[in-house]
């Protein structure tokens, strides 16, 4: 057993650990600080995942847990978000009131949920990591005590993400039962006889249920507007970006890595849900008021986009959805920032709070607008490639398939639809009429610093994208089953 | 008549169904609580009987995942109930509606 494979969830542990005991001996007000020491050791801890002392990739603990480069890929994409997520929570302090260090030692703990995530070869592994993510994001979402609408929220999606799980496991339950095995190696090369077993294939379509939660696509979506508009924005961030790409990594190990058969003789039920997902989210998204509220259903439309690449089924599928969630985070990332940033100060996370932005804080304002535009995938921002990558992967396919040019179709609309709610954002931040109040909004230099690094991701992803595509593709090359053969022998 | 695997199945899926009943009509989120709780359980001993039918303890050793999963949520899940009641006065589900368009 090699368990310098898991170093880095070890050490994210210790790190989470480290934040909880420091509590007792920092004093209240120098609580930030201790956030800002968080900062900087996650920021060690991501140069440590990307750089080439990560571990080299294999397999642990009887082909549970695999280091490949679809893991590192989303290991380097979450610590970015925590990272982010942190300083986010540090310039919102005041509101959380008291236990600003648990809401750093929670998300850390988030966090290690999401690097099992990506390493899961298990759907013991799966099951025990989304549950790390979705019970740490019970407290995260409910997190400002007082107020009823976080309370709300958490409650909310305590409902919901139970009933989803519980659907998961027994899904799991009934996969144990027919394949007399959990493993995602052993399933690959039993997924021929799997495929006959109606037992099997219900038991993977509960599975499914459990992931379409944590991605919000429809038909398992009901929880996220209001999830979103309730609970505090940077939990909110971390729910839109890690969370969501938690899902997305599983989906991809599951349905692309271990019963690609499986998946293209499901590919109407994916056109569907995908269809659905876009429709619903860009539909619903025209009479929203409430910035957080409106983000919630922009999120869900994108778990529709990002659905096509599934529905492609092929490499290039799932290098889009990389690449596109690559873009996604930088994007939502900068725009929670800066929501987060206006409701400290202004006390609403209403549209109209917007009204004047563009002449109180510039910089705010600019941030803001790159991160819509990017959204509703306008070049040459990293969501208009990205959308049209996923695009081209369903394009590639659609050859002899009416309904996959309907999605398409389908896709292109729900485009369009979001250029006008996203026009409504930006139409608000600068021609949103006089604001009386026109006091600087105050931005500390480390959410300066995640803020321009995240614009910067937006635009050299969208203009100079070779470089993510080429970690993408190798990423999503290793994952036909190039690793199983080591995977598949420590199984038995 | 000795019960077979099939009979330990129809008793789970009874039990996850009741369960979700529970979830679904039940308006008081203690009882929706008790539901989800049935329906992990209903899991659990398809885990079990498929475990014993198979002799594979690989299944039993997932229970024990669940058992401990399902400890920890309630233990979030009852704290946040207990938070919300003492906000809100009530532990119904007609009552959560502050967050709307």
């Amino acid at each position: 057993m090699n368990y310098s494979l898991i170093t880095l969830e070890i050490l994210a542990v210790l790190l989470g650990l480290t934040v909880l005991l420091a509590d007792l001996w920092v004093s209240p007000s120098s609580r930030k600080a201790l956030g800002l020491g968080l900062v900087a050791a996650l920021g060690c801890l991501l140069a440590f995942a990307v750089g080439s002392l990560a571990p080299q990739s294999g397999s642990a603990f009887s082909g549970l847990f695999v280091v490949d480069d679809l893991a590192r890929y989303f290991k380097g994409f979450f610590i970015f978000a925590a990272l982010a997520v942190v300083v986010m929570a540090v310039d919102f302090a005041p509101k959380f009131g008291a236990g600003l260090s648990e809401f750093f030692a929670l998300t850390v703990f988030a966090l290690v949920g999401m690097l099992f995530a990506a390493s899961a070869n298990d759907l013991v592994l799966l099951f025990v990591s989304l549950e790390l993510i979705t019970v740490t994001f019970f407290v995260l979402n409910s997190f400002q005590r007082t107020r009823l609408a976080s309370l709300e929220a958490g409650v909310k999606y305590l409902i919901l993400g139970g009933v989803s799980s519980a659907f998961m496991v027994f899904g799991i339950a009934l996969i144990f039962g027919t394949a007399n095995s959990t493993n995602f190696s052993v399933l690959f090369a039993k997924q021929k006889e799997l495929s006959q077993s109606a037992l099997f294939l219900m038991g993977l379509l509960l599975v499914l249920v459990g992931l379409g939660f944590k991605m919000a696509a429809v038909p398992f979506q009901m929880w996220a507007p209001d999830v979103y508009q309730g609970s505090p924005a940077p939990a909110t961030a971390f729910l839109a970006v890690g969370s969501k790409a938690a899902g997305f990594v599983l989906l991809i190990r599951l349905l692309v890595g271990t019963v690609p058969q499986i998946t293209t003789e499901w590919h109407r039920l994916f056109v569907v849900m995908s269809g659905a997902t876009i429709l619903f989210g860009s539909l619903c998204a025209i009479p929203q008021r409430n910035l957080k509220r409106l983000m919630g259903y922009s999120s869900i439309a994108n778990a529709g986009y990002l659905l096509l690449g599934i529905v492609a089924g092929s490499a290039a599928g799932s290098t889009a959805i990389l690449y596109y969630l690559g873009g996604y985070a930088f994007t939502v990332l900068a725009a929670f920032t800066v929501i987060s940033a206006i409701a400290n100060h202004v006390e609403s996370d209403d549209i109209s709070a917007l009204s004047g932005l563009g002449q109180r804080s510039p910089f705010l304002a600019a941030v803001l607008t790159m991160a819509i535009v990017s959204l509703a995938g306008i070049p040459p921002m990293a969501g208009f490639f990205g959308k049209v990558l996923l695009l081209k992967s369903v394009l590639d396919v659609a050859a002899g398939h009416p309904e996959l040019y309907a999605l398409i179709a389908v896709a292109v609309v729900g485009v369009v639809i979001s250029l006008y709610y996203y026009f409504g954002v930006i139409r608000a931040i600068y021609w949103g009429g006089q604001s009386s109040n026109l006091s600087t909004i105050p931005v500390s230099l480390a959410t300066r610093v995640v803020l321009v690094a995240c614009v910067a991701g937006i635009l050299v992803l969208g203009i100079f994208p070779q470089g993510l595509l080429k970690i993408a593709d190798q990423a999503v090359a290793g994952l036909s089953h190039s690793s199983t053969p080591a995977a598949h022998k420590a199984a038995h | 008549m000795t019960p077979g695997l099939h009979h330990y199945l129809i008793v789970s899926a009874l039990l996850f169904s009741l369960g979700l009943l529970g979830v679904v009509a039940r308006r008081n989120l203690f009882v929706i609580f008790m539901g989800l709780e049935l329906m992990l359980n209903a899991a659990n001993l398809a885990l079990v009987a498929f475990s014993r039918y198979h002799n594979n303890l690989n299944g039993q050793v997932m229970v024990f995942f669940i058992i401990t999963v399902a400890a920890a949520e309630v233990a979030v899940g009852l704290a946040l109930l207990v938070a919300l009641y003492r906000k809100r006065q009530t532990a119904h589900v007609e009552d959560l509606t502050s967050l709307k368009l």
